[in-house]
């Protein structure tokens, strides 16, 4: 280098200033989910897409770049749209697999090209990481929210689940049964899988509330079943109880004027910061649990947690209110953001 | 949908012109989109990409050339993509039960016939609504596929078994060629057989080829029944490349068959199109899926835009046919 040419590299760097040389980091993360169907769906994909670029803006060292893909329920679609992803060579891909059997080729396929590979609500054991929801938990505590609120009379309920065959909607089945099964007084009706469509969960909800007139609760594996199930009944003159689950904020508020007695914060937008939050961590070189549980706690009203309580709910469940709840699901950094890695 | 005169010499040609056309167009698109899909990203030319694309659209190809001959009929079938999911479920059954991979290929193509047969025969001889019975048959073939699979997907090991869908020779999948070949079986069935010709009377004038005793009833069953074998064949490749039976493959695969035969000029009517055509329709489908994942288009968006492209040669293909016609 002569004194010309290292007089102008000098000049470029000063006028680039320090970010150029920060910029050669960076984090590529793509998330592919199986299709977006519910209103948690775009909160969940509010929460990616802001977490992402308050990421990249809180660390200048790292470009920090995201997308999301939506397979829309087609499992064909959905390996080719990991394929390509996978030749594309992102650094770090979030996985919602329509079945996960069928995604253990592109795993390894995946690995093979240094793709880091967190498989989503399902576990994988290939997967570098699993980011699961603690489903059989999450649905024991609503089962047993509705068994402590149900006061011990006689007390029906129909339950509308996943799509068959769909690992974390039989798990949340699977929770709920067994959290309904402490308490003697509940009779389950009805059990029928709405494939996780808010329109099918529409016609399931008017045929119960046709065929069982004394019908007592609906509760779901989603919330985006709440949606149509509270219409319909508000609309007949059905005084309802319903247990929701995914802490959507339209159906956290509905518990303050006591339709909804209780739900698991989920949250979609809270999920979306933990996906950014995660793969920063991983990037950084942190090793968070390969089975990486998200905290989801049960949310009621403070009023029917003291009658929970009351009535023999266990203490240990961990409660929010719906003040907090609401708070964040609304704010996901509050728990997830940038600060939260510092 | 057999209200059109049976094609003669003079009009076949001249139905010909236009399909030229219709193919000129699509290749074009299909220069326009790659040119603008490879300057969007380099990746899109890799050996990698082409290869991962056209194993994406192997069993397109497959499902929408069955669905071309079916729609030379005048007809459709709704049910072909259930009726993958159902003949994956029964070829893995007699996989696992035999451990004969020759045993699972003929039990797959089989199954799928069995459901073709189904709506052959009640389109074909009972004369009922194509549309009606293969929305019928659907449904039925689904449920069919959860029961069989308990709703469950089944591992599957045996390598004979996944080798179509799953190998490849470098970046070139195995399925390609075999596609190909299965391309090139078809065309000599539909343009150089006695039972082509019949497939493009019945979609022409049923009642003129029965009565020119071309047996058009018997030529429908065997359409769908052909449909059923190349969805048992596409079954097949599916298990391969995701190396298990799925109850839930094959969802939505009618609708961008149909999507692909309309593209690829085939008419909705009946006895106008050929295979060609299909095959471009799959390839620009394919080109137009995976360069907007690989741009990183908003995959809302992505539906839009395949609307408005099919929306489009339909359009164009409307306003030559009226251009023709004056």
């Amino acid at each position: 280098m002569n004194f010309k040419t290292g007089l102008m590299s000098a000049t470029a760097l000063t006028l680039m200033g320090a970010p150029a040389v920060a910029q050669d980091d960076t984090l590529d993360i793509v998330f592919i989910n199986d299709g977006h169907v519910a209103p948690y769906h775009v909160a969940w994909l509010k929460g990616f897409e802001d977490a992402i670029d308050a990421y990249d803006e809180a660390f200048p060292d790292t470009k920090i770049t995201g997308r999301w893909l939506s397979a829309e329920g087609s499992l064909e679609k959905m390996i080719q749209q990991t394929e390509v992803t996978i030749n594309e060579g992102p650094d770090v891909m979030f996985v919602n697999a329509i079945n996960v059997d069928a995604f253990e080729p592109l795993v390894a396929k995946a690995q093979e090209a240094g793709i880091t590979w967190i498989a989503v609500h399902s576990p994988m054991d290939s997967a570098d990481y699993s980011f699961t929801l603690g489903d059989v938990v999450n649905g024991t505590n609503q089962g047993l929210a509705m068994c402590a609120l149900s006061g011990g009379e006689p007390y029906k309920v129909a339950i509308m689940l996943g799509q068959a065959g769909n690992p974390s909607g039989e798990a949340r089945r699977e929770g709920i049964l067994k959290g309904i099964g402490a308490c003697d007084n509940i009779e389950v009706v009805a059990e029928q899988p709405a494939d996780w469509d808010t329109v099918k969960a529409q016609s399931i909800a008017e045929n119960w509330l046709t065929q069982f007139e004394d019908l007592d609760a609906i509760s779901g594996v989603t919330d985006a079943y709440m949606y149509p199930s509270i219409a319909i009944a508000t609309n007949s003159g059905k005084d309802l109880d319903f247990y929701g689950y995914d802490g959507d904020i339209p159906i956290l508020q509905q518990m303050q004027n006591g339709t909804v007695k209780a739900d698991i914060l989920l949250s979609g937008t809270r999920e979306g910061w933990n996906f950014v939050q995660m793969a920063y961590r991983i990037h950084e070189g942190e090793t968070p649990d390969k089975v990486y549980d998200f905290f989801t706690p049960l949310v009621m009203t403070e009023e029917n947690h003291k009658t929970a309580l009351d009535n023999g709910f266990p203490e240990d469940v961990e409660v929010y209110y719906v003040d907090e709840a609401l708070d964040v699901a609304a704010k996901g950094y509050l728990e997830f953001g940038p600060d939260s890695v510092k | 949908m057999t209200t059109t005169t049976a094609a003669a010499p003079a009009r076949r040609g001249k139905a010909m012109d236009s399909l030229t056309q219709r193919y000129l167009v699509l290749i074009g698109l299909i220069v326009i989109a790659s040119v603008g899909f490879g300057i969007a990203n380099d990746n899109f030319y890799s050996l990698a990409n082409i290869g991962i694309l056209l194993r994406s659209i192997a069993v397109l190809f497959l499902v929408s050339m069955g669905m071309t001959f079916i729609m030379l009929t005048g007809g459709i079938d709704l049910s072909v993509g259930s009726n993958v999911a159902f003949a994956g479920g029964v070829g893995v059954i007699a996989l696992t039960a035999t451990d004969s991979a020759l045993v699972g290929f003929a039990a797959a193509v089989l199954a799928g016939m069995a459901i073709g047969a189904i709506n052959g025969v009640f389109i074909g001889r009972l004369r009922l609504s194509a549309f009606m019975v293969t929305l019928a048959t659907f449904a039925l073939a689904r449920g069919l596929a959860l029961v069989i699979y308990d709703a469950d997907s089944i591992n599957v090991f045996n390598g004979a078994f996944l080798w179509l869908g799953g190998q490849s020779w470098g970046n070139m999948p195995v399925v390609i060629p075999f596609v190909a070949l299965v391309f090139v079986a078809l065309s000599v069935l539909l343009y150089r057989s006695p039972f082509g010709r019949d497939v493009y009377a019945a979609g022409s004038n049923f009642n003129t080829a029965f009565v020119l005793g071309r047996m058009p009833q018997r030529t429908l069953v065997w359409v769908y029944v052909l449909s059923g074998a190349l969805a048992g064949l596409s079954a097949i490749i599916t298990v391969g490349r995701v190396s298990s039976g799925q109850p839930w493959t094959g969802l939505y695969l009618e609708f961008d068959a149909i999507t692909a035969v309309i593209l690829g000029g085939t008419s909705l009517f009946g006895g106008r199109g050929r295979l060609l055509g299909t095959i471009l329709g799959v390839l620009l489908y394919g080109i137009i899926i995976n360069g907007l994942v690989l741009t990183g288009t908003n995959p809302y968006l992505q539906n839009l835009i395949k609307g408005l492209i099919l929306l489009g040669v339909v359009l164009l293909d409307t306003l030559v046919q009226r251009r023709k016609a004056q």
